[in-house]
């Protein structure tokens, strides 16, 4: 656990996660209000990193949650082990005739089977989902919920009851409370709009592409192996394109990917050969290469070609 | 503190954004955490718990050094740099001066301004309580400098120095002196500029709401003010999550089709035949929309919420694909899904006047004829047309075969007209040719008179 805001920073630092001051006071306060986080921006700027590094600092399991349309409570919660009960049935045929030996009518044979049915219908053969599995664990656990605006409106409905309460109700065995409160985070990338109500229960935390110090810093950690210069260039380059109009701006995850790629490829500069055979790892839609490739031009070093970036931008 | 809070969270409110009582308890718990001394963790903790729109981020930054602030940067006492017998010259030459601007160059030089009560109360006289808008703010403040003196500072400055020079005043003291009156007086511009905003933000949040009342709801939409369009903006946010919850209802209901013989049989082949789990049919009803929204001049003013109401919808209902027309059809389903709604909006308006306003006369003929030879592929039997616009056709052909088809096509044909049904046919108007064929039509010049024609939308006949 946190002791306070440096704590934070500092921990998700030794997960090799450069938090901002607003990522580590949040969730400080996620964790001294048992509250729920809720985190939105553009894809790939680490939210779901943000979850990892924070079950990390604490050393906490995580937990996690991928939403999809058409996730219902059965998969996200629990289910009952059909087969092996029919297995177990099976296996326990001779069990269930001595239980039943000396009985003489149907009614009597099923009230005797009544008494035994709690067997049956145990945590044995129950199934654990994420969210089962988080409620029910020994340690307090991080459960990761990503992509809640995937889910269906249905869904997020079920998981109101689970966020406030923290406590989820199985028929066959009544109300099962959480051990411990998990830390939840939840992650959007703002595909739809979520309910009011769902917002409401949560602290909101907005992730932004970082800025150019911030995502030098994000590599320089994460791919050690790039020359501290050409890491320089290929941030601006990516800044540069974020600023542009494409169809998918590139993400941190892209940045870093290309970074691996500068690197495997052992390119000296960023000029236009290496641009030209890379680009594709940075940006998705054939229209968006073509329109950067037009747009920085021919080659040479990155201070001339910033300059270049920001005539043609005007 | 925590009055402060709870007056912040009424501006909040007042600017727009719907923050709830459990949410400004969550806060108040925040700050108790995580105390105030730290700002910019204060101001964090504020935000996570209060704003969970990125859009709001704005308001809440506008307004958090209003409530929060130090109050504008603090005044230096001239005295202070100044030996024993420069104090005596300086009192002695303000003294001498004594004229209507006493008050002012008393705050610019002995660095106690005007106290919270005084600044209040000039503002008042400035007229603070007529400003309505937080741009107002800026023609409220100029006023207060004003009727404090600041025009003719200038000239009195000039005077103070030749007095002081004539008392034989060393030249370095005179610079030191006249650069901290200037620093004071930027100083307290820059607190009658917040005390000002703040003034304002706080009327704003103490005003009665009418501004959320039935009123707006008939308010016709040409007549809106800059507040009581944000105020629209989300009442049509929240119009179509509502619509979309009603969608979900209705499919969830429609769940328990059909008994599934094949399904069950296969799904129960685990259990050795015994037919443990029953397998229905799903008769999911995914309702399809195609919305065609007129962006021309004569419907600038209501365009805007035709589009905004086309981005919710499609952000809303997974199939929908819109176009807009001016002189042509154009696709925006790209626009409207990758962008926040603001810029959205924004960027298909703009893309259709890019060759600015009076370039194209609106032909809802010829535009008709492009949707069918490019995109008629999107309109199939489950599809609901929904057509956001005037009918003002500019003495064009209205191509009334075409729409014949589009309907026979279609499941619904609909159309939304901002028009009042007795300005239809009048003009250029070929309203009352078009209201035969659609399947409904809905007069569409107010919030109240859209949420009906929204919920009617996709009705299952």
């Amino acid at each position: 656990m946190f002791k306070n805001i440096a704590d934070v920073l500092q921990g998700l630092g030794s997960q090799q996660y450069i938090a901002s001051e607003e990522i580590s006071t949040v969730v400080y306060l996620a964790q001294s209000l048992c509250k729920p986080i809720l985190a939105e921006g553009p894809a790939g700027v680490g939210k779901t990193e943000l979850a990892k590094a924070w079950a990390g600092a604490i050393g906490a399991p995580l937990v996690r949650l991928q939403c999809y349309e058409g996730l219902d409570e059965s998969k996200a919660l629990y289910e009952w082990e059909y087969a092996k009960q029919m297995l177990y049935t099976q296996l326990l045929r001779d069990t269930l005739r001595n239980v039943l030996g000396e009985v003489n009518s149907l009614a009597e044979a099923a009230k005797r089977l009544a008494q035994e049915e709690d067997v049956f219908f145990s945590e044995n053969f129950l199934l654990p989902r994420p969210l089962m599995t988080a409620l029910t664990s020994e340690v307090p656990v991080v459960l990761l919920i990503d992509e809640i605006d995937r889910a269906d409106v249905e869904f997020e409905a079920f998981l109101l009851e689970v966020l406030s309460d923290f406590q989820v109700s199985v028929p066959e065995l009544g109300t099962i409370k959480a051990k411990h409160q998990p830390m939840v985070l939840l992650t959007s990338n703002n595909t739809r709009e979520l309910s009011e109500a769902l917002k409401r229960r949560c602290l909101y935390l907005h992730v932004d592409y970082p800025t150019q110090q911030d995502e030098m810093n994000i590599v320089r950690l994460k791919v050690p192996n790039l020359r501290p210069e050409l890491a320089q260039q290929a941030v601006a380059v990516v800044q540069q394109l974020r600023n542009m109009d494409l169809r998918k701006v590139p993400s941190i995850s892209e940045t870093l990917d290309w970074a691996r790629a500068l690197v495997t490829l052992n390119a000296q500069s960023i000029d236009e050969k290496t641009l030209n055979t890379t680009l594709t790892v940075l940006l998705k839609y054939e229209t968006d290469v073509q329109k950067a490739k037009r747009m920085m031009g021919g080659s040479g070093d990155s201070g001339s070609r910033r300059d270049r970036g920001k005539r043609y931008d005007q | 503190m925590d009055d402060r809070v709870v007056d912040f969270i009424r501006g909040l409110r007042a600017a727009g954004v719907r923050v709830s009582l459990a949410e400004s308890v969550d806060a108040l718990r925040a700050v108790e955490v995580l105390g105030v001394t730290q700002k910019g963790t204060f101001r964090e903790s504020l935000r996570a718990t209060l704003v969970k729109e990125h859009d709001d981020f704005a308001a809440f930054d506008q307004l958090f050094p209003l409530y929060f602030g130090s109050g504008g940067p603090v005044m230096q006492n001239a005295m202070d740099d100044l030996s024993g017998d420069e104090q005596e010259m300086l009192k002695a030459a303000l003294a001498a001066m004594s004229g209507r601007l006493d008050q002012l160059m008393d705050w610019l030089t002995s660095g106690n301004g005007p106290s919270k009560e005084e600044l209040e109360e000039l503002a008042n006289r400035a007229g603070a309580q007529w400003a309505n808008n937080p741009g107002d703010a800026r023609w409220v403040s100029r006023r207060m400098l004003q009727q404090m003196g600041m025009g003719h500072l200038e000239e009195q400055i000039r005077q103070l120095i030749q007095k002081l020079q004539e008392m034989g005043m060393s030249q370095e003291a005179i610079e030191k002196l006249t650069g901290v009156i200037q620093a004071n007086r930027e100083a307290l511009a820059e607190q009658v500029a917040q005390q000002v905003g703040l003034q304002i933000a706080q009327d704003r949040a103490n005003r009665p709401e009418d501004l959320h009342g039935s009123d707006l709801m008939h308010k016709p939409f040409g007549s809106l003010t800059e507040d009581e369009t944000n105020i629209l903006r989300k009442e049509v946010q929240r119009l179509v999550a509502q619509l979309r919850s009603r969608i979900a209802l209705r499919r969830k209901r429609g769940k328990e089709g059909k008994f599934d013989a094949k399904a069950t049989i296969r799904a129960n082949q685990r259990y050795g035949g015994v037919p443990v789990e029953i397998k229905h049919r799903k008769n999911k009803l995914k309702p399809r929309l195609v919305l065609l929204c007129d962006t021309s001049r004569s419907m600038l003013q209501v365009a805007e919420f035709m589009l905004r109401l086309t981005y919710e919808l499609q952000d809303q209902v997974a199939k929908t694909r819109s176009f807009g027309f001016y002189a042509d059809m154009q696709e925006i389903s790209i626009i409207m899904s990758g962008n926040r709604p603001g810029e959205a909006v924004q960027e298909a308006l703009e893309s259709f006047y890019k060759y600015g306003v009076g370039h194209y006369a609106t032909d809802f003929g010829h535009s008709l004829d492009t949707f069918f030879k490019k995109w008629l592929d999107s309109v199939d039997g489950r599809t609901t047309v929904v057509i956001l616009g005037d009918g003002r056709n500019n003495y064009n052909s209205p191509r009334i075969d075409l729409m014949k088809d589009l309907q026979r096509r279609a499941k619904r044909l609909v159309w939304l007209n901002p028009e009042h049904p007795r300005q239809w046919g009048t003009g250029d108007s070929d309203m009352l040719e078009y209201v035969p064929i659609c399947d409904g039509v809905h007069t569409v010049r107010n919030l109240a008179q859209l949420s009906t024609a929204v919920d009617k939308l996709l009705d299952v006949r």
